[in-house]
């Protein structure tokens, strides 16, 4: 009897206790359920834009959500409403779908807000770059590299956090340092590269070792300092092409400035001279022709920062490269000062040379009258100081100075003759030929200023010269014709008159 | 008033015999001509030949042939234009340019044309309303009436052909936008524009047959009709006026009225090469425009608000005030039948106006005729967007365009009743008055207006009805 007892005690005990650990069972959700889900009030909560959404998905990208809600790495509509409201274009959400780190971290039921990829992070207390939105749009995601191209581990495993060795543990926030080494990895590898993009550069890193970014940081360990994410971001990194890149043309000013601008940031730094690095650049470049043509006509082809300084290498130009910079697009310009008289007294006075007149972040609007030599004008102020002992100085200047604003006047004065006459139906196409050429050699003459050579200067200058002559005969005759139109008018409204005065006497004379 | 019998007396000569007063044929060179073909008879009309005056002023028996010498400058200028025109996609446009740049005078032949062309635009609408007010279509001078409003038209023709011709890129984008109005023709319409712009497209196929029709075609019908037109003025006499009050007398038109008719003539000539000396291009306003500008290009962007001839300004506002779709028809379908209606009703006025067919004063058709006037005005300012220029499709300054115009046209409206009131007698003004209430209600009210023509016409319907019902005859008290 104990020895029964003993069996049934062995026996139903743990059954017991088994059946008592036991949960009713709950039906793991499908993909159908979490679609149909309404929330408290009935309300749907897939929106009716995402079901769209999902009913215009293949039926690969459907079987591999369901795949997604049957392993429970999508366990809740709303975390199934957040991916579909990305709306992603078929080989963006497939690459989602296979990525099971950004599905868990997606999931606002298992991550906690520091963890938590959301397409609104403010609103979940998470980072600002834990931006879904942005991390389907990195070039890097894009690319499959997913997740796991800088985290390590394996996307396409159920669970787990097998972070690769290179990744650093703690004291990441404290020393950037190693984000370049990090990045590079990958970008000083052409042979990794190429796979991806043959034409991108896989010289960065040496670059940036010697310019004096790279030295701040590497060598000097200054936090300050930028490294890669500084300026292309963490996640939702871009093409430079990308108008959303932080490096794009127009974007750069602003993403320099960040810093550049700073004067706290900018602190203890200076200039060769020994002076304090400024903070007003930004400032200056807006209010200059290229930030004007760039950032408010949007012109691409204008210089942003890195057009001069250069980018993973920026430095500041040197005295002798400055010309080198803008010679770049200035060409016509810099050659002609090359071989002027300047170019050596320029050398001898260690001075930059276009930026000695033409400044360098806010480089103004050329005008006629730098040309000048009065008080206070560029060139007359300059030689008076400098060149007392050469006679020619002055009188070439004002040489160049009253050639230019002559063709400038006529030019001005031709083309609203020119207007008020084709107004008046004449024909004004031989002075419209003139005025081409008279603004063709303009042009070139400004241009030809840089070669402060009288000679050189006054054979592209001639032809403009000549256009005035001849486009002032032209609009004198076209005002003769004027004139010609009138007089024959009057002489014709005189005949006709002098026939209606004579059928009105006529008239008079018979009815009388 | 020259009697009926001495007219016919005096158009003896078509008979081809001798006068019956006898008249030998005289010696010289004008014996040896009327020995041969007999034109002293043809003499003896002229000279007999009288024009009818009455109460009314002189001035608007002027106007049909101050249309016919605008006319004879068109054919002058249109024959010199031709000789250095040359159609075709490279040289239609190359051809004006050099014409108007290089050629001497040859600016002057295209700006007399041009403004030749609107001067007859304008004297030949005065003519049609002063012979419409008059009366002067009433029997037996209703076909007079007809072959001058064909003329009308075909001078309308004249204008849109000619302006596609110098293949500028106005010139282009008026006519698509002006052919393509065909499309709402029902069931031929297609083809229909198939036929006028020899194919799909405005091309330079459309120029060549708007060559031909502005050379050729359009001027033997001109000329065949005008011929009637004269014919039917010499054979009829012109129209003597409606009035009881004034004894009717005449004027010799040989030589007084065809010397006020040439002084006349000499003096549009005068305004007319001055206008075409010191505004080449026109006086500047929208439709009334013809600097060369571009060449036509297909592959350009259209000008924004493209606007007709100021002629067609009127049809053009008219097809904006219609709804894409009314009556289960497309509004372009609709608004082309109600403007095919008052072409029609305009074109047959001498046999719808019975009172001034028994030479009494018919004030209903006088109120008629300036009630159209007020409706035209109000088109046309509507469409050159007065008061807001440049209105386009912004509705709210579309509604401040159509007040701005409203409150113009109710002035002239009221000015215009006053006028006829104190100088014609005027007393009926039912006519006007819709016209008058369909402005307000448009243009002050904001009502559509359509509606606004639908509350204006019911009502008149109803006064005229009522004051037939009344007093069984219309309103006799006005007089024309």
């Amino acid at each position: 009897m104990r020895a029964i007892l003993v069996i049934l005690g062995v026996v139903l005990i743990p059954s017991a206790v088994f059946a008592a650990d036991q949960k009713p069972a709950v039906a793991a959700p499908t993909l159908a359920s979490l679609l149909d889900a309404k929330d408290k009030s009935g309300k749907s909560i897939i929106t009716q834009e995402e079901r769209a959404y999902y009913n215009g998905l293949n039926d690969n990208l459907k079987e591999l959500l369901n795949q997604a809600v049957q392993k429970e790495f999508i366990s809740a509509p709303a975390h199934l409403g957040t991916l579909l409201s990305l709306q992603l274009r078929p080989q963006k959400m497939e690459l989602l779908l296979k990525n099971n780190c950004a599905l868990c971290h997606s999931d606002p039921e298992v991550q906690t807000p520091e963890d938590l990829f959301s397409v609104a992070p403010a609103s979940h207390h998470s980072p600002a770059h834990m931006n879904l939105k942005e991390i389907v749009e990195d070039v890097h995601f894009r690319s499959g590299l997913s997740c796991a191209g800088c985290h390590g581990g394996d996307p396409t495993a159920d669970l787990g956090h097998d972070m690769v060795k290179e990744w650093p543990g703690k004291g990441r926030d404290k020393n950037r340092a190693w984000i370049v080494q990090f990045c590079a990895r990958c970008h000083s590898d052409p042979t990794f590269m190429h796979q991806f993009n043959p034409g991108l550069p896989t010289d960065q890193l040496a670059k940036f070792q010697d310019s004096p970014h790279g030295q701040a940081l590497l060598v000097k360990h200054d936090d300050r300092a930028p490294q890669c994410v500084s300026c292309h971001g963490v996640h939702g990194i871009r093409p430079a092409k990308d108008p959303q890149s932080k490096v794009y043309a127009q974007r750069v000013p602003e993403t320099c400035g960040a810093c550049h601008s700073n004067p706290k940031t900018m602190a203890g730094f200076t200039l060769p001279d020994g002076a304090p690095l400024p903070t007003n650049q930004l400032a200056e470049y807006k209010k200059s022709v290229h930030g004007q043509a760039l950032l408010v006509r949007g012109d691409l082809g204008a210089p942003a920062c890195n057009d001069c300084h250069g980018n993973h290498a920026a430095s500041p130009p040197g005295v002798a490269s400055v010309s080198h910079s803008c010679s770049l697009c200035h060409s016509a310009n810099a050659s002609l000062f090359d071989g002027s008289k300047h170019k050596q007294a320029f050398d001898q006075h260690n001075w930059p040379e276009c930026s000695k007149c033409h400044g360098n972040h806010d480089i103004a609007k050329t005008h006629d009258s730098m040309l000048a030599t009065g008080p206070g004008a560029l060139c007359g102020d300059c030689h008076r100081q400098f060149a007392k002992a050469d006679p020619k100085c002055i009188p070439t200047a004002n040489y160049f100075h009253a050639t230019i604003t002559r063709m400038d006047e006529a030019q001005k004065r031709f083309t609203a003759a020119s207007e008020k006459l084709a107004a008046k139906g004449l024909d004004i196409e031989p002075i419209s030929n003139q005025l081409t050429d008279l603004n063709d050699a303009l042009k070139k003459s400004r241009t030809y200023v840089h070669s402060f050579s009288r000679v050189t200067f006054q054979q592209v200058a001639a032809p403009g010269e000549e256009a005035i002559r001849r486009t002032d005969g032209l609009v004198d005759k076209a005002r003769g014709e004027y004139k010609f139109r009138q007089i024959g008018l009057a002489g014709s409204i005189a005949l006709i008159g002098l026939l209606i005065l004579s059928i009105y006497l006529k008239l008079r004379q018979l009815e009388k | 008033m020259q009697s009926g019998g001495s007219r016919m007396e005096g158009l003896s000569f078509l008979k081809n015999e001798p006068d019956k007063n006898g008249a030998e044929p005289g010696r010289g060179l004008l014996g040896w001509v009327d020995r041969r073909y007999q034109v002293t008879p043809l003499l003896e009309f002229m000279r007999h030949k009288q024009v009818p005056l009455g109460s009314h002023w002189m001035g608007w028996y002027y106007l049909g042939g101050i249309t016919m010498f605008f006319f004879i400058v068109q054919v002058v200028t249109g024959v010199l234009l031709l000789m250095y025109f040359q159609p075709g996609e490279a040289t239609a446009y190359e051809s004006i340019h050099f014409l108007t740049t290089k050629v001497p005078f040859g600016w002057l032949i295209r700006s007399v044309h041009s403004w030749s062309a609107h001067l007859m635009i304008i004297s030949l609408t005065l003519h049609m309303f002063s012979t419409m007010m008059l009366k002067a279509y009433r029997p037996p001078r209703e076909l007079t009436w007809v072959s001058g409003y064909l003329l009308f038209l075909i001078t309308l023709g004249f204008g849109f052909s000619g302006y596609l011709l110098p293949w500028n890129k106005l010139a282009y984008f008026a006519t698509t936008v002006g052919t393509n109005i065909v499309r709402s023709v029902p069931f031929l319409g297609d083809w229909l524009l198939l036929v006028l712009r020899g194919g799909q497209d405005v091309t330079i196929n459309t120029l060549y047959r708007f060559f031909a029709a502005h050379v050729v075609i359009l001027p033997l019908a001109f000329v065949g009709i005008i011929s009637l037109h004269l014919l039917f003025i010499q054979r009829q006499g012109m129209a003597p006026p409606i009035s009881a009050k004034v004894a009717p007398r005449g004027m010799k038109f040989f030589p007084s009225f065809a010397l006020r008719d040439v002084l006349l003539w000499l003096a549009c000539l005068m305004l007319l090469v001055t206008l075409a000396v010191f505004l080449p291009y026109g006086p500047g306003i929208p439709g009334m425009d013809w600097e060369l500008g571009s060449k036509a290009d297909a592959m350009a962007p259209a000008y924004a608000g493209i606007k007709p001839e100021w002629y067609f300004l009127w049809e053009y506002q008219l097809l904006k005030e219609f709804p894409p779709h009314l009556f289960g028809l497309e509004g372009p379908q609709v608004c082309l039948f109600l403007i095919a209606i008052l072409l029609g009703i305009w074109a047959i006025i001498p046999w719808l106006d019975r009172r001034a067919a028994r030479n009494k004063p018919s004030p209903a058709f006088s109120d008629f005729g300036w009630a159209a006037i007020l409706f035209l005005v109000y088109l046309t300012l509507m469409g050159w967007d007065i008061g807001a220029t440049g209105a386009g499709n912004d509705m709210s300054l579309v509604q401040r365009s159509a007040r701005v115009c409203a409150w113009w046209t109710l002035a002239a409206g009221v000015v215009m009743i006053a006028f006829r009131s104190w100088w014609f007698e005027h007393r009926w003004f039912v006519l006007t008055g819709a016209a008058l209430l369909q402005i307000a209600l448009h243009g002050l009210m904001g009502i559509s207006y359509l509606l606004a023509g639908a509350i204006s016409a019911g009502l008149a319907i109803i006064v005229i009805a009522a004051s037939y019902f009344m007093t069984s005859r219309p309103n006799e008290t006005g007089t024309t």
